[in-house]
């Protein structure tokens, strides 16, 4: 079976180091923490923020947990908020 | 994006005007003040605070520029339901939240917050409310460019702290 094209938009510290956006195509994470470990091979230099759980994800612009399954869903990774 | 909201804690026909807007471009403080005190009637506190960006980090480098990152949708958003959720608790008549976008020179305004109430305590406060959760609740991410390099900058323990004192 193949995966699902599944696109990731990361903010903040992550956008710099990862880039806004990533396309990722026929991949095989049905999960977020799949989504997080594959993200972590791929970019080793930003893997200890892509691992830390205060990086949180975001599924159709609600905050989700790691078991969320992405199912060809945008993913958006945001690390801790800091406005004012 | 103005807003007119029947509160469910007021008296029926009674309402509350929101005020929220995301500025990519630099503000004028002052400008701000005028505008939402135009139209104000039966208010007897009129409360307004300004974040500026600083000139120096907290080591003692010059910043050369604040920048903040935001999101397409939920930054808007976020300032929209801490309005919200400050006209509720303190039963404002009017506030106003501007917030800065992008980058953001020494000296110029990050953001602006006003409240007009009844009385001077819940404008106070509620300034105060607003300016905790745009700390921590609103969605931004803010990184320090200085002569020694860029910074991001995450929430600090007091930020939290300050914010955790509204919990309900």
């Amino acid at each position: 079976m193949n995966g699902a094209d599944v696109k990731v938009f990361f903010f903040g510290k992550l956008g710099e180091a990862v880039g806004r956006m990533v396309e990722i195509e026929d991949t095989e994470a049905v999960t977020i923490a799949d989504l997080r470990k594959f993200l972590a091979d791929q970019y080793p230099h930003a893997a200890r923020e892509l691992e830390n759980q205060s990086l949180r994800a975001c599924v159709n612009d609600t905050i989700v947990g790691e078991t969320c399954q992405i199912n060809g869903a945008d993913v958006e990774f945001f690390p801790p908020l800091s406005g004012g | 994006m103005v807003r007119m909201l029947s509160s469910s804690r007021r008296s029926p026909g009674v309402r509350v005007v929101i005020d929220t807007r995301l500025s990519h471009d630099i503000f004028d403080a002052t400008s701000e003040f005028a505008r939402f005190a135009q139209g104000l009637t039966d208010e007897g506190g009129l409360v307004s605070f300004v974040g500026v960006a600083r000139p120096k980090t907290k080591d003692g480098a010059d910043v050369e520029s604040l920048f903040l990152d935001h999101h397409p949708r939920l930054t808007e958003r976020s300032l929209e339901e801490i309005g919200q959720a400050a006209a509720e608790k303190f039963k404002l008549d009017k506030l106003a939240i501007v917030h800065r976008c992008g980058a953001i020179a020494p000296g110029e305004a990050i953001v602006f917050v006003a409240a007009a109430s009844r009385h001077r305590r819940a404008a106070f406060e509620a300034a105060d409310y607003m300016m905790d959760r745009l700390k921590t609740d609103a969605v931004f991410w803010k990184r320090e460019d200085a002569a020694g390099g860029s910074r991001w900058i995450d929430p600090t323990a007091a930020d939290r702290a300050e914010r955790a004192r509204w919990s309900e």
